[in-house]
């Protein structure tokens, strides 16, 4: 039996690994998907650590030029009309602005813009705590002029202590990137999948190869193992990538680090392999549940779709008590976990690994029935 | 030696076969012939175990196939229709896999691929892969599958459609070799020039029953005429479907 199932599994992978579109598929997400992250990090830890300066229309600037340049030092700028860049806000400093300033009275000054405007609100509210600390100062200082002290209206003074550590801060980010990783054993081995089974059965090679004496226990034990391989070679191949990728990024200017080091990818590797298995086992199971080919790469992508969403709540925290006891979640939050340098949830981890592995033990032995029908085997 | 025993398999509304009784003794070529839609290619996926009858049994060496399959299938080799070739193996690959699954380890196989290769006269192609090749190629390949591991028993479905006249001359004499070195050889076909060139004995089915069995010219004589496409066509009362 074991010698008939390495013969199996052999072909099954010489089968693949010359098969174009079972390998460029695992390829381009493995390769892709840390270079596209990466940028994505790029861009979000750039606008996050140094806002671009903005562009307004400021009128009447003449009546208030402490104003102007101190909104031009926190990166507020007034833009010519035909500038490109130029945002829909308008800041109007009334008539009567250095009249009132002068004499200690309230200065009037009026932002115009649309508030539903999505892309504008950022901006508005910017502008608006700008102005909002503007006006602090002067009065501030106005007190301090009349002799009083300017604490004394600012009864409470709120003092932030962060308690996350350089790594933690991080989580969310890299609970992204441990998502793609994961996602990786799903993609990897989905065309291999889809043609070990639905296309074996469109080659007309399934009935040939049940002609021989092989079970069909061999012949999805086989299967399983070739698309497994597959799925963790492409998790191999993305967590490669990803540790060479990431260190591209300037995460210091979060003041946290991010690092890909070897324990955490051979940790990966082994929290993978139950889910490979069940990954496999689930798609080899849809695909033969289609009748073609095509049909079975539409069946496959809504497949797809549970552990995308699964993850995605991980990612996000929604339900977190719940999530970490099924299968995919559990593991990523593991893995989050041990990025982040808290302690691995190991009863957790062993649930929802032992759910993954049954889920796959119940898929192979559904596969192995649904290999004795006709039905299945000649696509009746 | 394979004989079926009584099989009456309904698929769908159609009843495929309907009692159906023979045996294809070793040291013969046997022939199936038959219409389109006879119920052939049912009567032969049941001796392989892949379609279950609804009652009777199909034996290989006296094996049940239904209850050992795996037995039964060791003594079986299968030149299929389709061929089911994997295209992106050269034959080389193909046909020591196959030996494989029949038990053989890597190095007898590889042994044993080689001795096919070269009896096949595949050797020019035999480290090519598989994409792309002629339908003679298929053929051949399929067809060195079937008997790598020298089995006892040789089954044939529709083994010369699509063949030209030296594909088919070199199938048959595989056949007639197959057939001296004592191995049971049974085939399907609805060509009669090929069942009168070739077979020892003819089995003529329509609608999942034996209609008469006999050799060639037996069967003349049986219906008093003098071809075997004219006895054939008084046997299945119809000229439906058969290819001269």
């Amino acid at each position: 039996m074991i010698n008939k199932i390495i013969t199996l599994a052999r072909k099954e992978l010489k089968d693949a690994a010359r098969d174009k579109r079972s390998v460029m598929a695992g390829l381009y997400y493995a390769i892709g998907t840390p270079l596209v992250m990466c940028g994505l990090f790029m861009v979000l830890i750039g606008q996050l650590t140094s806002p671009e300066d903005i562009k307004i229309t400021i009128n009447n600037q003449d009546y208030a030029p402490d104003l102007v340049r101190y909104l031009g030092n926190e990166g507020v700028l007034h833009g010519e009309a035909d500038d490109p860049d130029i945002k829909e806000i308008t800041l109007t400093i009334s008539e009567d602005y250095p009249a009132q300033m002068a004499k200690g009275q309230q200065a009037v000054v009026i932002l115009q813009a649309d508030k539903s405007n999505e892309k504008l609100q950022k901006s508005i509210r910017r502008l608006e705590q700008n102005l909002q600390s503007y006006s602090m100062e002067v009065g501030s200082l106005r007190l301090i002029a009349r002799g009083i002290d300017p604490r004394v209206v600012q009864p409470i003074k709120l003092k932030v202590e962060d308690q996350s550590t350089a790594t933690s801060r991080g989580g969310v980010i890299l609970g992204l990137a441990i998502f793609t990783m994961i996602y990786a054993v799903f993609i990897s081995g989905m065309n291999l999948a889809i043609d070990t089974s639905a296309g074996e059965r469109e080659r007309n090679s399934l009935a040939l190869l049940l002609s021989h004496p092989v079970s069909t226990r061999e012949l999805v034990i086989s299967k399983i193992i070739a698309v497994s391989v597959f799925a963790l070679l492409g998790l191999a191949l993305i967590l490669l990538v990803s540790k060479f990728a990431y260190t591209l990024v300037p995460w210091q200017e979060l003041g946290f680090s991010i690092n890909i080091s070897p324990e955490f990818m051979l940790a990966m590797l082994l929290v993978g392999i139950p889910v490979a298995l069940m990954a496999a086992s689930l798609q080899i199971f849809v695909s033969f549940m289609a009748k073609t080919f095509k049909e079975a790469q539409s069946y496959l992508t809504i497949v797809l779709i549970v552990p995308l969403g699964i993850s995605m709540m991980a990612t996000y925290e929604i339900a977190p008590d719940t999530l970490q006891w099924l299968p995919v979640s559990g593991q990523q939050q593991a893995m989050m976990a041990l990025v982040k340098g808290r302690e691995i949830p190991m009863l957790q981890l062993l649930v929802s690994s032992a759910t993954t592995l049954f889920i796959a033990l119940v898929m192979a032995l559904g596969l192995e029935r649904m290999l004795k029908s006709e039905k299945v085997v000649f696509g009746l | 030696m394979i004989s079926v025993n009584d099989l009456y398999k309904r698929i769908g509304d159609v009843q495929a076969l309907d009692g159906l009784s023979f045996t294809a003794e070793d040291g013969q070529i046997t022939g199936l012939l038959g219409p389109n839609g006879a119920g052939k290619t049912t009567c032969l996926r049941t001796v392989f175990g892949l379609l279950k009858p609804d009652s009777g049994s199909a034996e290989v060496e006296g094996i049940n196939v239904a209850v050992s399959p795996q037995e039964a299938k060791q003594q079986l080799g299968l030149f299929p229709d389709p061929f089911g070739l994997y295209e992106r193996l050269t034959p080389r690959e193909y046909i020591s896999f196959f030996a494989e699954l029949n038990g053989l380890n890597r190095k007898e196989a590889k042994a044993a691929a080689e001795k096919v290769i070269h009896d096949l006269r595949l050797d020019d192609i035999a480290d090519r892969r598989c994409k792309g090749f002629s339908q003679g190629q298929r053929m051949k390949t399929a067809l060195a599958q079937a008997i790598v591991h020298r089995p006892r028993n040789i089954i044939l479905d529709e083994p010369t459609r699509g063949l030209d006249v030296m594909s088919t001359r070199v199938l048959r004499g595989m056949l007639k070799d197959l057939r001296d070195q004592g191995h049971c050889v049974l085939f399907s076909s609805h060509v009669m020039q090929e069942v009168a060139a070739l077979c020892d004995q003819v089995i003529v089915m329509a609608n999942g029953k034996v209609v008469a069995t006999g050799s060639p010219a037996e069967l003349c004589a049986q219906t008093g005429h003098d071809s075997l496409e004219e006895a054939f066509i008084q046997l299945i009362g119809t000229d439906e479907g058969i290819a001269a």
